[in-house]
């Protein structure tokens, strides 16, 4: 008898199973047209907003040729406003635009760590629903600073000088450190102390300066709220981002969100680690309300367990779909504007919104996001990357597995409430690992007590066969 | 009979780092690429030195000497393998295949007296890395942590010390440093800059184990030290120059074919691999 119980339940398990595979494969085929509405079992995202010092930065990357747009959530008095980025090249009027500003939001969202949410069966009667909810992520954060005068020759050569939309740009070459931070300090730019010997590698490299302010007239004229994202091109075997100037003064944490697009795969930084973000988890279905602290906490947990001085991985997709989907994939008009310059000969790369095809098709813009968390002690380089061949999807992705909750009156349903017990508890352990929150709030949390105590009665029961 | 030969402890340390790496690194190492790889230079190395035997066997005739040949060597290619493994990733297991085949395949093509000019793995990232669309390496995912820096210091410092042949790697590596150091002075880097590029994994990895292989580098110290220079100076200029992530490979592989030469200039005795020297003409011949 005690076997034929065994069996049963076996076979219950494997019809769950069966059931459970058939209908994520309906869910994907059958439904998939209004799928831009509704997109697998997505819940909430953990974009990068949630972070207050987040720089974020686009580079579309083909062959030698980069198309770079670098974010603005500048929060102060923009006539404050300026940046000097150091650039391989001499930048002429044409390699300069102005971005869209959505389009980093896009991107952000399409990319974002995502929650998502299935639903137990009544064990006792396998009829299986599954549904997706929505709820939305934390607030936004602020920039660098400078200022204007005039001109002098310091060693200092102005290779261009244009506008663009609401900027003044101007690109800068010099001889020696001393002579750019005059010119820049006579230009009304505020240098903080200690960038003149930061500024000295950069010129010895011979690489350029791109200087940019808010030129008010234009800002005020357009009547713009923000200042939009920069988008600068250019052609040069060096793949890397200058993060030192950045870190002149500043001793404190801060996060980059890298988007790097590519016609071929994956990047990675070559003179760091990059890890994997931990994904694919099962953790407590309370953790809904409190996605972004979570992530948050799991994001650090990981970053202080890697000794701070790795770069993490937390998507690399195909960008012709996504599954789930946190966001509507990127339409061709977005991914230009994202800066993706070598779709023109492949029309039909990317499928057309609401009709993803049912294999995974192949477009030839991959997608990774790269979240570094950098400070002064542990990233003492400047970030350098490389393009590899690598097509390997990974999402950062956690799971709510949410519980039966009906009645059971039958043995795989005593079955079923016992395991959750163990299954709970799993959770539980799961997230304070993840997160390094105290295991006795998370079961506080999740009730388990309660959970605990009724299904050990439920177990007493079933021990006496009823 | 184990770790008689210094290869044996070759292949045990390349084995702990790629268990190590499997099980705390996350690399995209897989199980069965490494599979494929280990196979395919077996299979490929029992193949060749068949046909090899066989064809020399026909023509030579020198019965005695060849049947000795026909014993299979499993520990070149075994080592070829992980050290492929460990540094090269590919998407598809064909490109493992590939890389594997044609490294074991460029030691009986690319050969003078007994002596391969290439080093059979590095030939085989080259090619794969050129031929096939969905090679590359890693240069980034050892990290820099100091323990792994140790780690291979003394596993590669015991391998060497009994092989003798740790010149070569001292006279890359100094000679390396002594070039950074050289271009972050003059670029005016903080010197934690300076650390941070030379407390790569990789290149203590390649100096370890890829550029110290005896088969394959000249005979004389003066040769090696030489060879081992301008090793060094060719990976800095594709490093700094050309922002090649894969420079040192590229640096070995052009560099490689000068053995030849510099074995010329500087004459010296032949390297054997067991320690015990009155079996160095066994081992000469089942090297292959």
């Amino acid at each position: 008898m005690n076997s034929y119980h065994h069996q049963r339940t076996n076979l219950m398990k494997l019809f769950r199973l069966l059931i459970s595979i058939l209908l994520t494969f309906v869910i994907l085929i059958g439904f998939t047209p209004s799928a831009l509405a509704f997109c697998g079992f997505y819940v909430a995202k953990a974009d990068s907003k949630l972070y207050n010092k987040a720089s974020q930065i686009v580079i579309a990357r083909k062959d030698n040729r980069t198309l770079l747009t670098m974010a603005n959530d500048y929060q102060g008095n923009v006539k404050d406003f300026a940046m000097v980025v150091p650039v391989p090249t001499v930048l002429e009027e044409e390699q300069v635009q102005v971005g869209k500003p959505k389009i980093i939001e896009r991107l952000d969202a399409f990319s974002a760590p995502r929650l998502v949410e299935y639903f137990d069966e009544d064990p006792c009667a396998p009829v299986m629903y599954d549904r997706a909810l929505e709820s939305a992520a934390p607030p936004p954060a602020p920039a660098p600073q400078a200022r204007k005068r005039s001109n002098r020759d310091l060693g200092v050569t102005v290779e261009a000088q244009f506008n663009v939309g609401e900027y003044d740009i101007v690109i800068l070459s010099a001889k020696e450190s001393r002579g750019l931070e005059r010119w820049l300090r006579g230009n009304g730019y505020k240098i903080p102390r200690g960038a003149k010997r930061l500024l000295n590698p950069y010129i010895r490299q011979k690489m350029k300066f791109f200087v940019a302010k808010v030129n008010l007239e234009k800002f005020d004229e357009n009547g713009y709220q923000k200042l939009r994202p920069l988008q600068i091109s250019y052609e040069s075997n060096k793949f890397m981002l200058p993060i030192r100037l950045g870190m002149v003064n500043s001793t404190s944490e801060q996060d980059l969100i890298a988007y790097i697009l590519s016609p071929k795969g994956q990047a990675e930084l070559i003179n760091y680690r990059t890890a994997k973000i931990p994904s694919n988890m099962n953790i407590p279905v309370y953790v809904k309300q409190e996605f972004g602290d979570f992530y948050k906490s799991m994001f650090q947990t990981s970053y202080t367990k890697e000794d701070k001085k790795v770069a993490f991985l937390e998507y690399a997709w195909d960008m012709s779909n996504c599954d789930p989907c946190s966001a509507d994939p990127l339409s061709r008009e977005e991914l230009k504007d994202a800066g993706v310059f070598w779709l023109d000969n492949n029309p039909n790369e990317i499928a057309p919104p609401g009709f993803p095809s049912r294999r995974p098709p192949s477009s030839n813009v991959f997608i990774t996001r790269l979240h570094v968390r950098y400070t002064r002690d542990k990233f003492p380089e400047d970030l350098m990357f490389q393009e590899t061949s690598n097509r390997k999807n990974f999402q950062g992705r956690y799971v709510l597995q949410h519980p039966y909750t009906g009645k059971t009156n039958c043995k795989a349903g005593r079955q079923y409430k016992k395991s959750l017990r163990k299954r709970f508890e799993k959770e539980a352990q799961t997230l304070a690992r993840l997160t390094n929150w105290n295991i006795q709030d998370i079961r506080q949390k999740m009730k388990l007590e309660e959970q605990a105590s009724g299904s050990f009665w439920q177990g007493i029961l079933s021990w006496f066969g009823m | 009979m184990l770790f008689k030969d210094i290869r044996d402890y070759q292949i045990l340390y390349l084995s702990l780092f790629l268990l190590l790496g499997i099980s705390t690194r996350d690399w995209t190492l897989r199980p069965s690429m490494i599979l494929v790889a280990i196979a395919t230079s077996l299979i490929t190395q029992s193949l060749l030195t068949l046909i090899v035997n066989r064809w020399s066997f026909t023509t030579n005739k020198k019965e005695n000497k060849q049947h000795k040949q026909y014993k299979t060597n499993i520990r070149s290619p075994l080592i070829t393998s992980l050290g492929i493994s460990l540094l090269l990733r590919a998407d598809y297991p064909t490109t493992m295949f590939f890389a594997a085949a044609s490294a074991i395949t460029s030691k009986f093509i690319f050969k003078l007296e007994d002596k391969h000019f290439f080093n059979p793995a590095n030939f085989g990232i080259i090619s794969a890395l050129v031929i096939t669309p969905d090679a590359w390496v890693s240069p980034g995912q050892w990290g820099e942590d100091w323990w792994y820096g140790l780690l291979f210091i003394g596993a590669g410092g015991m391998i060497l010390h009994r092989i003798g042949r740790w010149d070569t790697t001292a006279a890359f590596l100094g000679f390396y440093a002594l070039l950074e150091a050289i271009r972050n002075f003059w670029l005016d880097w903080t010197w934690d800059v300076y650390l941070h590029r030379l407390m790569s994994g990789s290149l203590l990895l390649f100096a370890l184990f890829m550029v110290t292989d005896p088969r394959s580098i000249p005979n004389s110290r003066t040769g090696r030290l030489t060879w081992a220079a301008c090793i060094a100076l060719l990976t800095f200029i594709l490093r700094n120059n050309f922002y090649l992530s894969t420079a040192v490979f590229w640096a070995l592989f052009a560099l490689a074919p000068f053995t030849v030469l510099l074995d010329q200039l500087w004459k010296a005795s032949r390297f054997s691999w067991t320690v015990n020297s009155v079996s160095a003409s066994v081992s000469r011949r089942d090297i292959q």
